[in-house]
């Protein structure tokens, strides 16, 4: 999942690697640490300010309720098999994911972008580099998810807000999801009643 | 490129396998290059996608997990 998010936001893949090494195997260990930090030197240092969008949106894509849900599942779904006793074609299911990732990372670029100022649809699509249609859609996604809302219009150009607080508010609601966080409004809700 | 760039890697080790692994390497002496920056979890398993993203947002070169 994680390689996929860094395949979307065009970061090397390589820059994150898993092997499995026991406690009697020293020697292949030494070698594993050899063979990554052969591939970080070949793929060069890592420049964190160019990628700094992206990278936020990959985390906030991460910590979204979809993706942590779905994290782990492709093993138990087509490898063991659900409460039916069936098992789910990992073709299908990757392509579920696959699906899921991109419309959190793109949801989540375009929540990134909108924290910082409110912006129209063309200028989105010039910040992230997604095709305007793309943002166009996944805006509306935002928006019936109540997350991003019509915030002013300059001539014909209208220009979008985000509704979201902060970007691991989403994980935080994900933590305690019995305890729906306040929306803004309701927070100035209560303290007028409080001065009341 | 310099050519005495050396890359900065974040590693998460499983207390129970990779991190007495590179105990074991250190104590038999093999020889491994000093670009890790080690993080010991109680499992593979408890090393979180947040926490890989956070490691490339804060600057590490790589991310490594071993377990």
């Amino acid at each position: 999942m994680v390689a996929r998010l860094l395949d979307l936001a065009g970061i090397e893949r390589n820059r994150v690697q898993l092997r499995r090494v026991s406690a009697a195997e020293g020697a292949l260990f030494a070698n594993y640490v050899k063979e990554v930090s052969q591939i970080t030197t070949e793929l060069g240092p890592f420049d964190t300010s160019k990628y700094r969008l992206r990278l936020a949106a990959i985390k906030r894509a991460l910590g979204t309720r979809r993706l942590r849900w779905l994290s782990g599942m492709e093993h138990r779904l087509s490898i063991e098999e659900n409460v039916y006793g069936e098992k789910t074609n990992p073709e299908l299911m990757q392509e579920v994911l696959d699906e899921s990732i991109q419309s959190e990372y793109h949801k989540a670029l375009i929540l990134e972008m909108l924290e910082l100022q409110p912006l129209s649809v063309r200028e989105m699509a010039e910040i992230s580099g997604l095709p305007v249609y793309t943002v166009s859609l996944r805006l509306n996604e935002l928006e019936n998810e109540r997350k991003a809302e019509f915030h002013s219009h300059e001539g014909t150009t209208a220009r979008f807000a985000s509704l979201v607080a902060s970007p691991m508010s989403e994980a935080k609601a994900a933590d305690d999801s019995d305890y729906p966080l306040l929306k803004d409004s309701d927070h100035i809700k209560v303290q007028k009643a409080v001065s009341h | 490129m310099s050519d005495n760039y050396e890359p900065k890697i974040l590693a998460f080790l499983c207390n129970w396998c990779a991190y007495a692994g590179a105990d074991l390497a250190g104590v038999s002496r093999f020889q491994y290059p000093p670009t890790l920056r080690v993080i010991r979890t109680m499992c593979s398993g408890r090393v979180d996608p947040l926490y890989i993203a956070g490691g490339l947002i804060n600057g590490y070169d790589s991310v490594f997990i071993s377990g």
